[in-house]
């Protein structure tokens, strides 16, 4: 694939293959919006995108909520077909992850540029926000790409950083943004505070939907997202830069450029979370928006957060399992697959190929040391190689018959983990677990593994011949 | 087209009396955007009560003066750097 140009090519192409419902009836921004994107993610895993045409109080304004919340979606974001099962989007997403660096394209102009307040700004009547969940403190940006540059470092672009980060709208120019230690931006945040300087930033609202998985990945310090994501569709990334010198996607359909306030701090929350859980309130950065730019008639994209499953778990998959996968398997390569999918990846499944007794247990133990697996890992089951971690079903049948809790059980107590994770004690620091899930091998003698079951002969064949057969059924 | 909503006296959040208008719907007339500037809560005078009504608030989400003490600082505040230290 090339890659989409933008947002609404996109869009395209999810209304041509089925994957986006328009809704023209007027809705109020509260409870509709989030109500309805909210129900799409009960409704199953093949779930279209929702956009809303027609908004109470605005003209014009457009919302498009869910655009990767389902595996069709997800799919299609990826340029594969929309019926890829999500171990062909692994498996495809892993392959491209590993061609990085790809090239980014800097271009003079781009279509956001079209409409630009730069006085008396009003983020409430510029975009149609509303509230996600009715405990949240305010209306919140869920779904953008936050870029900054790194004061010490600030012609290098490996080290420009491209996050999604969630805001709190404070006022008509004023955001509260979610900036924990362990994300790149705190590193930003940190050498501009030892300056005594604002930090400049760029807020890049409905882009393409490869970007935002960049945004969404914890990738190293020094991997661009731009280059990530030139290398996940096989094209440069075209970007423009703004004034103060920040790379913004080409295709944006708003660019909200501000400063992040040096030293300063202020109450932000509470937001319903990823865990299923509202955050509660803390003290967070604040930045101030000097400048608004958009199309002359921009979508404004958001993505409802919610008790799993919801959009957000599409999201967080294959940009979760995909960097703990290329990290394991430069030190084990015998790993074959990472199901991260489980909330951000606190439940996750390996499967891996075992070369002696005990390896299932080290590779556990290596998913504990990579950098995503330190904050969020907490309980994680390793399977044999011909069990596909991908299909639950398989995974507890591992669980059911290969485990012996007194030997393929490990605690480890007090190990680093997210401050969202509401099971920590205290907040920030949990006990982990390995399960062994493997068949035991030598020298590791427990059990009494007999013949495994194969099936009986022809059946691969059978299952191809069939599949075509039922698919007949419902023409 | 309605009259527009009159300014809510106290905040369904945390109660103060500091309430302020942060603006009004582009078409006119349909909603005004109000906003605590104690707790910062903000809310849409169209929302359902549960939102925009004290005495509705759900009791979970309140906030009350002891809320503001102890909130964590994340992240910490970098301390400015000292004249002639190098940046490095």
């Amino acid at each position: 694939m090339t890659g989409y140009a933008d947002f609404r090519d996109f869009l395209t192409t999810l209304e041509k293959e089925g994957q986006l419902l328009r809704i023209t009836d007027q809705v109020q921004l509260e409870p509709d919006v989030a109500a309805a994107a909210c129900a799409l993610t009960q409704l199953g895993e093949t779930s279209p995108a929702i956009e809303f045409d027609t908004i109470a109080g605005f003209t014009g304004q457009r919302i498009v909520m869910n655009a990767h919340g389902s595996w069709p979606n997800h799919a299609l974001a990826l340029g594969l077909p929309k019926d890829s099962t999500p171990r062909e989007q692994f498996a495809a997403f892993v392959e491209r992850y590993q061609n990085y660096p790809g090239e980014i394209e800097r271009v003079a102009s781009a279509p956001f540029q079209e409409v630009v307040v730069d006085k008396d700004v009003n983020l409430f009547e510029i975009l149609p926000l509303f509230r996600l969940n009715r405990g949240d403190g305010a209306f919140f940006i869920d779904k953008a790409c936050v870029v900054s540059r790194d004061f010490d470092d600030w012609t290098n672009d490996n080290v420009e950083n491209v996050g999604c980060y969630r805001l709190q709208v404070k006022g008509p120019r004023r955001l509260g943004i979610q900036a924990v230690p362990q994300h790149d931006i705190a590193i930003h945040i940190a050498h501009a505070e030892a300056r005594g300087e604002d930090l400049p930033i760029a807020i890049c609202l409905g882009n393409d939907p490869l970007m935002l998985l960049m945004a969404a990945t914890p990738m190293l310090y020094d991997q661009l997202e731009y280059k990530m994501a030139a290398a996940l569709q096989g094209a440069p990334y075209k970007v423009v830069q703004t004034e103060k010198g920040l790379d913004v996607p080409y295709g944006s359909e708003y660019i909200l450029e501000g400063r992040l306030l040096a030293g300063k701090r202020e109450i932000e929350g509470p937001f319903g979370e990823f865990p299923g859980y509202y955050s509660g309130c803390h003290l967070y950065p604040v930045i101030e928006i000097d400048k608004v730019s958009h199309r002359k008639d921009p979508i404004f994209e958001q993505t409802y957060v919610g008790r799993p499953w919801t959009e957000l778990d599409y999201l967080q998959a294959m940009t979760t399992s995909a960097p703990i996968f290329v990290l394991l398997h430069e030190t084990f390569p015998e790993v074959v697959a990472v199901n991260a999918f489980y909330t951000h990846g606190l439940v996750l499944i390996v499967s891996t190929h075992t070369r002696y007794g005990g390896f299932a247990k080290a590779v556990g133990l290596r998913v504990l040391s990579t950098p995503h697996g330190l904050g969020y890992a907490k309980v994680i089951i390793v399977v044999d190689a011909d069990v596909d971690p991908f299909d639950l079903k398989q995974v507890m049948w591992a669980i059911s018959v290969k485990v012996n809790p007194s030997g393929d059980i490990v605690i480890i107590p007090n190990l680093p983990e997210n401050l969202l994770d509401p099971a920590g004690v205290p907040n920030g620091i949990s006990s982990k677990m390995i399960i062994d899930a493997t068949t035991p091998v030598a020298p590791d003698r427990r059990g009494d593994y007999g013949e495994e079951l194969d099936t009986p002969e022809g059946t691969g064949a059978w299952r191809q011949k069939l599949a075509a057969l039922i698919k007949g059924l419902s023409r | 087209m309605t009259a527009p909503p009159a300014l809510p006296t106290a905040c369904p959040r945390c109660r103060s009396a500091t309430v302020t208008t942060l603006a009004t719907s582009p078409v006119a007339g349909v909603w005004t955007i109000f906003q605590c500037t104690t707790c910062l809560y903000t809310w849409r005078s169209s929302e359902p009560v549960d939102n925009t009504d004290p005495e509705k608030y759900p009791a979970a989400f309140r906030l009350g003066p002891k809320s503001f003490c102890d909130l964590a600082t994340i992240p910490a505040v970098t301390p400015k750097r000292s004249p002639g230290a190098s940046g490095t």
